[in-house]
């Protein structure tokens, strides 16, 4: 490989693309021959951290009847503890901004102490009923551990946890009921809650980036809403389809004026690609309202040009998020 | 024999090197924009997402235009095998204009490529009822073709694997004790592929194919150690051997086959350390990963959660102290980022990875205490289409 990257460095600076200094200093680098172990490592790091939680969690549920619960709950509280101390002790303290540890072994120490205080919690309701028979408590109180951590050690892994979570715990609270109702209300009201989780973590994104707190984490929180959003209202397209249209429509816009704020890539290609999935079900009722299989040669016909006509628009889509964010160009 | 004009070819390369460098600071945003004006490149898609996208919409293309052709095709129910090798011209004919129209790897050219080789083998399986030597021997010359006239990388992953699946099935098949010496037969394959690998990278002056032999050299180094792994030969073996109950039965020189599956993966990561070759790396980890797997399906030593806690904790010690001993080297082994963030793409995944699988954490959760676990649907349903 090597030959060929010094080859296209050499010929961009011959084509004074490039300074002479400056392919000097990349000749220089690229001598010094460096082989960053950085995300081997870190890799690693993390999969120990899931094969532990997990070795434990696994543990804990098979002894869970058996006579040291005890010991093992003594023990799990023990290591969680040691973990948080660590994380303290290395920790910079709570920064409104991007911060993080300078060693990113800490990091994992984060989401080990996170896991496992989630496992340690689960277990106590299950053995103890800690929280009674307010189920959604045992849910809520590792979701709030969570974003606690996420926020206070800036971690963008855990706070993916706490939005999970909360997410869990919407659709445990709403859930009871849909056993008493017949399955299709249940599953509008869920749709409904997911909705309205979304929207919630829009308005936390907007408030948050008026006070400045975590603006990084804005593009989590955004990605969780636009897919809760999203999916939801796409499902309810073959019940409620106004409602789910306007819906839909409202907040394809919002996120895809967002995706140009930010500016996000993976934003913006999901909101057309729900936007475009929302489309073709709505031409699709259509069809079927008119009753379209009587003229199905000519629909069949039309389709070639029905996708050349979408893919021409979404080449124009790119090309104007390019236009307006030339630094971050999809490339 | 490039559909594309070369010039644009190597612009395209070009640019790429000046976006690594312009990712790794050496050169400005301004000099990048004006290196890309300067140098009329291909047009391509580097975004995974959006390449994926227009793939998807590539094939709608595809099968609407076949579609329509079927539609015509319909009133005679004879020409059924010729339609077929009639999609595969529409693929051909679509993927030549998409090249004039300086489309490279752009997610439409991908549909229209792959699905030429996918119609032409559907076709041929058609017309000699199923042989599955003829199969897998013409999509593998198609792809090779396609491979060298349009540079297209995953033509050459499909070459790779259908040339294996030829040669295997010839093996097997044809010999009188193919079904023993399969195994070695393969071994030969990769090392013969290796040795061709790079015996082409020396010869190379165009950086064009490069791309594509390293591809080849990684796939023979995997399929190497693949033929000698102790579980494929015996689950294989087992499965061709029709005598499949249970449990599979013992393999003859099974001390050499559990030899070749441990020491395999740790001359890869000895070599891949000594030559600081990060693919033959990451190769050696996994097929390191898979031997333990191997070897765990045979031979319960420990149970599995004490394993994964042991494991867990040993891997920690393990790179905990490997990153102390290489945290503030400035040359060769670092814990340092490289400014060249060129590893490979499983490295740019590794967050999306990384983030879906803190996903699943409800749904273990829920396994964990039986009372959430009648809603862990939802919180899974809604966090599995997330990312």
């Amino acid at each position: 490989m090597a030959q060929f990257e010094d080859e296209a460095t050499q010929t961009l600076f011959k084509k004074n693309l490039i300074t002479a200094k400056q392919s000097d200093q990349i000749k220089e680098y690229r001598r010094l021959a460096i082989f960053s172990l950085y995300s081997e490592l870190k890799l690693m790091l993390y999969l120990s951290v899931l094969l532990f939680t997990s070795g434990i969690g696994i543990l804990i549920y098979q002894n869970i009847d058996s006579i040291e619960h005890v010991v093992i709950l003594s023990l799990l509280l023990l290591i969680t503890i040691c973990c948080f101390y660590f994380c303290f002790k290395n920790s910079k303290g709570f920064q409104k901004e991007e911060s993080g540890f300078e060693n990113p072994l800490w990091q994992y120490l984060v989401l080990a102490a996170t896991l496992l205080s989630c496992i340690f919690v689960g277990y106590i309701q299950f053995q103890y009923t800690l929280f009674g028979t307010h189920y959604g408590l045992a849910t809520l109180i590792p979701t709030i551990i969570s974003f606690f951590c996420a926020y206070y050690f800036d971690h963008k892994g855990v706070l993916t946890i706490a939005v999970t979570g909360l997410a869990a715990y919407i659709g445990l609270s709403v859930s009871p009921q849909a056993l008493l109702s017949n399955n299709l209300y249940s599953t509008a009201t869920l749709s409904y809650s997911a909705i309205l989780l979304g929207a919630l973590l829009i308005a936390w994104t907007v408030y948050s980036a008026k006070i400045h707190l975590k603006a990084h984490f804005n593009f989590i929180f955004l990605t969780y809403a636009l897919h809760l959003i999203s999916i939801a209202t796409i499902n309810n397209l073959f019940d409620n389809w106004l409602m789910a249209a306007i819906l839909l429509s409202v907040s394809s816009y919002y996120f895809y004026k967002t995706s140009y704020q930010i500016p996000s890539v993976s934003l913006f290609a999901f909101t057309i690609i729900y936007a475009y999935i929302g489309l073709n079900l709505l031409l699709f009722k259509f069809l079927i309202f008119v009753r379209a299989d009587n003229f199905y040669e000519i629909i069949l016909l039309a389709s070639p040009f029905y996708i050349i006509v979408s893919i021409i628009l979404f080449i124009g889509l790119i090309k104007n998020f390019n236009k307006h964010k030339a630094n971050d160009r999809i490339r | 024999m490039i559909a594309y004009d070369k010039n644009l070819l190597k612009n395209t390369f070009l640019v790429t090197e000046a976006k690594a460098l312009e990712k790794a600071r050496f050169i400005t945003k301004e000099q990048f924009q004006n290196a890309v004006k300067a140098l009329p490149a291909l047009k391509s898609q580097h975004n995974i997402l959006i390449r994926s996208g227009f793939f998807i919409l590539g094939v709608f293309l595809y099968s609407s235009v076949s579609g329509v052709l079927a539609l015509f095709g319909l009133v005679n129910v004879d020409l059924a095998i010729g339609l077929v090798y009639l999609f595969a011209a529409i693929g051909l004919v679509g993927s030549e204009l998409l090249a004039r129209q300086k489309y490279y790897g752009f997610g439409l050219d991908d549909a229209f490529i792959l699905g030429t080789q996918f119609a032409l083998g559907i076709a041929v399986t058609f017309s000699t009822e199923g042989n599955i030597l003829v199969i897998t021997g013409t999509v593998t010359i198609a792809a090779l073709m396609m491979y060298l006239r349009y540079v297209h990388l995953p033509s050459m992953v499909v070459f790779f694997l259908a040339l294996t699946a030829t040669l295997a099935y010839a093996v097997f098949d044809l010999l009188a004790y193919g079904k023993a010496i399969l195994p070695f037969a393969m071994m030969l394959f990769a090392v013969g592929m290796y040795v061709a690998g790079v015996q082409l990278l020396k010869k190379l002056t165009e950086p064009f194919y490069h791309n594509g032999i390293l591809l080849i050299r990684n796939f023979s180094l995997v399929l190497f150690y693949l033929s000698g792994n102790y579980f494929v030969v015996r689950e294989l073996s087992a499965a061709m051997a029709d005598t499949y109950y249970d449990y599979s039965p013992e393999i003859p020189l099974s001390w050499f086959f559990w030899c070749f599956t441990f020491i395999i993966p740790v001359l890869y990561i000895v070599f891949a350390l000594q030559n600081k070759n990060r693919m033959l790396l990451w190769i050696g980890f996994l097929a390191f990963c898979f031997s333990i797997f191997s070897f765990r399906n045979y031979h319960h030593v420990l149970p599995t959660e004490f394993a994964l806690t042991l494991g867990g904790l040993f891997l920690f010690a393990f790179t905990y102290f490997s990153i102390k001993k290489i945290k503030n080297n400035a040359t060769g082994f670092t814990f340092k980022p490289d400014r060249f963030d060129n590893s490979n793409a499983l490295l740019n995944v590794e967050t999306l990875i990384i983030a879906s699988t803190f996903d699943l954490k409800p749904a273990i959760k829920a396994e964990e205490s039986p009372m959430e676990f009648g809603d862990g649907g939802f919180s899974g349903g809604g966090s599995g289409g997330s990312f």
